[in-house]
């Protein structure tokens, strides 16, 4: 059996002549692999992008099976790229990577969806949407304006559909006198016959929020992937209830997990510049995101999508549930 | 004109009070949805939901910006028996 110092040297010898065979990306010393079990023979590896079938090869595009007497080990490891960070530009770009629409700094591309049988891409309102402030077919980079995002190289998506947010404080009590009157009678009226049910009346207002969420069409199929980084492709929809393990990828903080510790959350969440939105039915989890993250995919243990990042405090992340993103914006996988 | 306001005072007060006899024990999210206004309105609560207590029991748990003593002691403990609790959370912000 050749020993390491062998392999090594015929590495060497060949690896210039191994590399300029059709389909290899990389040579090595490694043990050999049997029927999917590691032998105990040290071989030359040869990584290829893909397998082909023998006979499709030209003859001095073949790898022999022994060169010099050691054995040599064809594996399938696919073309190596070097690893993009979440911030550069990705095509196709996958979820998990740098987003923004033109007068944002920067969030996350969440995912891929359907809306009626079209491919978008899914993030936040305050992401693709600029909080409000933008209009149907709106530029949208990857990456992410701060992150140098430049129109027109950068240009991913049109802005297609958003949630409007609605802003404000929750309205003060009526001041409608004759409701009020009216309510005072019908209070006295339960002291006297002795129930302890009281009526109050509340001015009717804007339904609180639910989602943070738009989505924007890509202009060319080729330039999106289905994939999330560090995740893989998503299983399927899921519901996150307490203590659901989650897993997300985000612009900032990459690949992270965390735990749904709290739901039916109702929450006051800061826009900046004073601006405070009320959401409900919110999913709480612990610290697992930072700014940049928002839009995230949130992903339970077994890659069901249960949620859409879009806010946080330093130990706190909010996450708006995927079933209330879905019918509001009338999506599918 | 003035019948039929009495008669409609009347019967929402029946109803008040045949509600009132015959009561279901509420659930945590009904609770909850009822006392959570009152909760978000008071100085640094910025949410409410539902969670676990120290035991792992179904518990309401209110949110704080920062430590303060003083909303946080006038907070009910307890609200129709669901354990209350507080969490400093901090401000929460869109990402």
């Amino acid at each position: 059996m050749a020993h390491m110092d062998e392999v090594r040297a015929r590495l060497q010898d060949h690896s210039k002549g191994l590399l300029g065979r059709a389909n290899v990306v990389a040579t090595g010393a490694g043990y050999k692999i049997k029927s999917g079990k590691r032998t105990k023979k040290l071989s030359m590896v040869c990584s290829v992008a893909q397998k082909v079938p023998l006979e499709s090869l030209a003859v001095s595009d073949r790898i022999p099976p022994e060169i010099d007497g050691v054995p040599t080990d064809v594996v399938e490891t696919g073309v190596i790229r070097a690893l993009a960070t979440r911030t550069e530009r990705q095509r196709p770009a996958p979820g998990g990577v740098s987003i923004g629409h033109r007068d944002i700094t920067a969030g996350t591309l969440g995912c891929l969806v359907k809306k009626n049988g079209q491919v978008m891409i899914l993030s936040n309102n305050h992401v693709l949407a600029n909080s409000n402030d933008a209009q149907e077919g709106d530029p949208i980079l990857q990456p992410g304006p701060i992150d140098g995002g430049k129109l027109p190289t950068d240009l991913i998506a049109e802005l297609h559909e958003f949630v409007p947010i609605s802003f404000g404080d929750p309205p003060p009590p009526s001041d409608c006198k004759f409701a009020n009157g009216m309510i005072a009678l019908l209070n006295a009226g339960c002291r006297v016959i002795g129930s302890r049910t009281r009526y109050s009346i509340h001015r009717i207002q804007a339904a609180d929020n639910r989602v943070d969420a738009a989505i924007a069409r890509p202009l060319k199929a080729a330039d999106v992937n289905q994939d999330i980084l560090e995740v893989g492709r998503i299983a399927g929809l899921g519901r996150g209830e307490l203590g659901t393990q989650l897993q997300k990828s985000g612009r900032t903080t990459g690949f992270t997990r965390g735990e749904i510790t709290q739901v039916a959350v109702t929450v006051d969440v800061s826009y900046g510049a004073g601006r405070v939105a009320r959401f409900t039915d919110q999913l709480m989890a612990g610290a697992m995101s930072q700014g940049g993250d928002s839009g995230s995919a949130v992903l339970d243990g077994d890659k069901r999508l249960v949620g859409l990042l879009f806010a946080g405090s330093d130990n706190s992340t909010i996450i708006n549930r995927i079933e209330h993103v879905f019918s509001a914006l009338g999506l599918a996988l | 004109m003035k019948y039929g306001v009495a008669a409609l005072f009347l019967f929402l007060a029946a109803g008040g009070l045949s509600a009132n006899e015959d009561r279901m024990p509420l659930t945590i999210e009904q609770v909850k949805a009822t006392h959570e206004r009152e909760l978000l309105a008071q100085p640094g609560v910025v949410s409410v939901g539902i969670g676990r207590d120290d035991q792992g029991r179904p518990a309401i748990v209110v949110g704080m910006d920062k430590p303060r003593p003083q909303t946080q002691a006038a907070l009910p403990r307890v609200l129709e028996g669901y354990t209350v609790r507080t969490e400093i959370v901090g401000t929460i912000r869109a990402r």
